[in-house]
């Protein structure tokens, strides 16, 4: 369980997933935020979607798959997982198998998510 | 009260900027800076867009000058110094960082 004094923190994730090595630093801090028993929340917005797909295989260019790192996120507790509606319209995923638990909210929603969590960590 | 101090270091035509500019409430403060001071020049579209969110507009001085726009930002805009960028982020629980 958090302590009483513990804060919450939203991860806000925007990049793709291999372009840079943003994305998987993102869902690193999220990790270790979550193992230290902070309560953590990743938004996923903009290109940030793109690390949603299903099938990705990323052994040929040899870098850690951000796929199955955000599959893991269950075994964190790591389970407040949103996405821009928007985004996922724009980028063709609105109709993909994406992974459980993550919730699509709009502008307004996305508003207060922002104002309720006590930090907010952009990537 | 102000609630968020968003960072916007991406040019307009972004989806940096784009998010932004969807999720800027009028009691949250937006400072532009980088690639992002681009926004602030009088009579563009990006400009616009931001002053309708109703948002409290700040410049990062340095990069504005850097840029060449410093004599042609709007008025709605206030330019600040790292000193003044400081300051502005003790004065707000919370960071958002577009980029």
């Amino acid at each position: 369980m958090p302590s009483p004094e513990s804060k919450s923190l939203l991860v806000v994730v925007r990049h793709a997933p291999y372009g840079s090595s943003l994305a998987r630093t993102s869902l690193e801090v999220a990790l270790t935020a979550a193992t230290y028993e902070q309560e953590v929340g990743v938004l996923f917005m903009g290109e940030g979607v793109l690390q949603l797909l299903p099938e990705q295989d990323s052994t040929q260019i040899g870098v850690k798959n951000i796929g199955k790192l955000i599959a893991s996120f269950p075994l964190y507790d790591l389970d407040s997982l949103f996405v821009d509606e928007d985004a996922l319209l724009r980028h063709g995923l609105d109709d993909k198998n994406l992974p459980q638990d993550l919730r699509p909210l709009g502008t307004t929603a996305i508003q207060q998510l922002l104002r309720k969590y006590d930090h907010i960590l952009g990537f | 009260m102000t609630v968020i101090l968003h960072t916007l270091n991406a040019a307009p035509g972004s989806t940096a900027f784009s998010d932004c500019t969807r999720l800027l409430s009028s009691d949250d403060a937006l400072l532009l800076m980088g690639d992002g001071v681009y926004a602030a020049l009088a009579g563009t579209a990006a400009h616009k867009d931001l002053s309708n969110t109703g948002a409290s507009l700040y410049l990062l001085e340095a990069d504005a000058a850097a840029a060449g726009i410093l004599s042609q930002t709007a008025d709605n805009v206030c330019p600040v110094d790292f000193d003044a960028f400081v300051r502005l982020t003790e004065q707000f629980a919370k960071q958002q960082a577009w980029y």
